[in-house]
């Protein structure tokens, strides 16, 4: 935006003096937001403060140190959700607002120093020495306490991948690239199911109008969890029909959910994942015989869709 | 010659955009935004960020099989006549690019024009470079030169940066050869250099209003500044002598003019951090952040990286603290700053920045059955995601 743009929408009269007068300082630089920058050294400071304090109270066990380090933690704990509880705005179904600019990070801090404080007791007394499983699902629980209670989008995705590890299933591009994606065998079954409840559980709340805003993340899990499965599944088995139903189906609800709320990135993956299940069979059935029919098959169907995505440019346009 | 684009629709294309996020912003209402949109139509075709790079890898697949029937096509052929056909199947896809999809599709960095571009680029280069033999840094000169006019013509972004890496390692290897009193003098010319660009390139954006190229010229300036401090840091200076130029250290011996370099370390980035507050320049001010982190990170592994945790925590801290303290001197408006969120940046996105919570900070739970060694061992892996 320059200040040249606002005067011509003046000139125009597209906008109102007192509009202009406010936006002027911010065009020409007058005024400058630091918000950004402030969040992302607040993001960083949580990084660096929560893993720090989680090495350090595992370590120097019996010494001043740890006690200091045991205290730390409380504290801030303490701190934190005594600021939250404090400043809280009354719980809502739909979007809050958050009370102060970093109002959010200081929940998000609080609830990662609490998982740590409780597993820190849970190892030092023993308490669920016999299924360290459930401490996960415990920490996931607590997560979707706090995601529903002060609206907390990174929360919610917390408590879904604490969620899945509780099934042993690591929802991290990290892991997957270095193909750890199921630390067991047919925990693909396990994906495919969670990811079907969860996008079960997000449309019904959707339909329920219940945080609508938080949509989005609960599909993006879901579907990721289970087209990854679906496809470890179609690699994996020799009867490989019934898999490649399933991403059939799966991209189908993503391209109607995908068009419905203009959510693009939905599009993306049902586009991914079926073309590789299709070129998948394909190569399996006809270009094991006919090998140059490969190069056809991409041109044909990629020009196609390219045509397809061109041609229909309302349908791909932005939310009005 | 200037860039190949529709000048009226891709300028309106930006004011429009601008329009969009002032009215997500509350500051236009509904009608507004519309009167702006049809006052300032825009016939180019430029969708969503996400269709773009859909259409982008769609592209690229479709080329790959068009790229396989030329291959089989051509496989027979000698040497020379491959790399003649390659710069042939370069330059039509060029021009398919230029006259069917800008001209006649108004195309605008649609994906479809970077999977095209980026094919025809490799496509002539490579073919140039089989065709005359060409030396390393011959070949690199002839890429820089292509990156360079692409990112002219073609306003396109990866390109500019790619020809900036180019551009940094032939000076570089040029220095390198030349022997070593030039060795020694690499990094006071990389500062030199840079410097320069990035005054050029200030001096230029007072004097235009806005250009076309104005993406473009963000990211050599943002590069010119890394570039900077990155020459005078010490760990780079330090490490890229002993790994490149078979420096010998001994134990307790420093390079050659390491209070220089532990000074640049030290003093740019908060000479960064002076300009970006006094210019009120918001480029300037985010790199001074980002390479105050690296002189920190330089400084800790010279001296006591024994005790990682202690740092993080006491790192976190100070972090914390500070910010906390920022956003409530910024409360009200001082010299021009403030905390609020006025107009929000384009690539601000919650769900992005949910997505990027959860990955990085996952790492407290209790992890089954790995018990107590396994306690935030996945923190590790989200220190490269610092901006979202």
């Amino acid at each position: 935006m320059t200040r040249q743009t606002l005067e011509a929408w003046l000139q125009k009269n597209l906008i109102t003096k007192d509009q202009f007068d406010q936006l002027e300082p911010i065009a020409s630089g007058k005024i400058i937001s630091v918000y950004y920058e402030l969040r992302t050294l607040l993001y960083l400071g949580v990084l660096l403060f929560s893993s720090g304090i989680g090495i350090l109270i595992y370590k120097n066990i019996g010494e001043v140190g740890h006690l200091i380090s045991i205290g730390l933690l409380a504290f801030a704990t303490l701190i934190c959700f005594w600021y939250v509880f404090s400043k809280s705005v009354d719980f809502s179904y739909s979007k809050v607002k958050p009370p102060t600019p970093y109002y959010d990070y200081i929940v998000l801090l609080g609830s990662l120093l609490f998982i740590s404080f409780q597993g820190y007791l849970q190892f030092k007394y023993q308490l669920l020495d016999e299924n360290l499983g459930w401490s996960t699902l415990i920490s996931a629980v607590f997560f979707f306490f706090i995601a529903y209670r002060f609206d907390h989008l990174g929360i919610l995705s917390l408590a879904i991948t604490a969620l899945a590890s509780f099934w042993s299933i690591s929802v991290s591009p990290q892991k997957w690239y270095s193909s750890n994606f199921f630390e067991s065998d047919h925990l693909y079954i396990t994906a495919i199911i969670l990811g079907i409840g969860l996008i079960l559980t997000a449309m019904l709340l959707d339909w329920k109008k219940i945080k609508q805003h938080f949509t989005f993340t609960y599909l993006n899990f879901g579907l990721a969890m289970f087209f990854i499965g679906s496809l470890v599944g179609l690699f994996d088995n020799s009867n490989y029909g019934f898999f490649i139903l399933l991403i059939l189906a799966g991209s189908g609800f993503a391209v109607f959910y995908g068009f419905r709320e203009k959510s693009f990135l939905f599009l993306l993956y049902a586009f991914i994942f079926t073309y590789i299940a299709i070129t998948y069979f394909l190569a399996d059935t006809v270009f094991n015989d006919l090998p140059e029919l490969i190069f056809y098959y991409s041109i044909a169907s990629c020009g196609g869709f390219v045509y397809f995505i061109i041609s229909y440019r309302k349908l791909f346009s932005r939310k009005s | 010659m200037s860039h190949a684009y529709h000048e009226e629709g891709i300028t309106n294309l930006g004011i429009i955009k601008d329009a969009g996020s002032l009215h997500k912003s509350h500051w236009l209402t509904e009608s507004q935004l519309n009167a702006i949109t049809t006052t300032y139509p825009s016939p180019v075709y430029h969708p969503n960020f996400i269709v773009r790079i859909l259409l982008f890898i769609v592209t690229l697949l479709g080329l790959s099989g068009i790229t396989g029937l030329f291959a089989l096509a051509v496989a027979d052929a000698g040497e020379t006549i491959i790399a003649i056909a390659c710069i042939m199947y370069g330059s039509i896809s060029l021009y398919l690019l230029e006259h069917f999809f800008i001209r006649d599709k108004k195309h605008f960095k649609s994906g479809v024009n970077e999977a095209l571009l980026y094919q025809s680029c490799a496509f002539i280069v490579g073919g140039l470079i089989v065709l005359f033999d060409l030396e390393e840094q011959t070949a690199l000169w002839i890429s820089l030169a292509v990156l360079s006019a692409v990112s002219y013509r073609y306003l396109d972004l990866i390109s500019t940066l790619g020809a900036l890496l180019i551009f940094s390692y032939l000076i570089f290897s040029h220095l390198y050869e030349w022997g070593e009193i030039w060795r020694q003098v690499i990094p006071f010319t990389f500062i030199i250099l840079f410097a320069i660009i990035y005054w050029q390139i200030k001096s230029f954006n007072r004097k235009t209003n806005s250009p076309s190229w104005r993406y473009n010229l963000l990211i050599v300036e943002t590069y010119s500044l890394l570039m900077i401090y990155l020459a005078g840091n010490y760990f780079v200076v330090r490490e890229l002598s002993v790994n490149m130029m078979d420096l010998q250290l001994a134990e307790g011996e420093n390079i050659p003019f390491a209070f220089l370099f532990y000074a640049f370390t030290i003093i740019i980035p908060f000479l960064y951090l002076f300009f970006g507050i006094h210019r009120k320049d918001i480029v300037i001010l985010r790199t001074s952040l980002l390479v105050l982190a690296m002189s920190v990170f330089t400084f800790k592994y010279y001296y006591g990286f024994n005790q990682p945790e202690v740092t993080l925590t006491i790192a976190g801290i100070a972090v914390l603290v500070i910010t906390l303290m920022m956003f409530n001197y910024l409360k009200v408006l001082r010299n021009g700053f403030t905390r609020e969120n006025l107009v929000p940046e384009k690539w601000s996105n919650l769900n992005a920045e949910a997505f990027i919570i959860s990955q990085t900070l996952g790492g407290n739970q209790m992890k089954i059955n790995e018990g107590f060694e396994g306690q935030g061992g996945e923190f590790g892996g989200g220190g490269s995601t610092g901006s979202f």
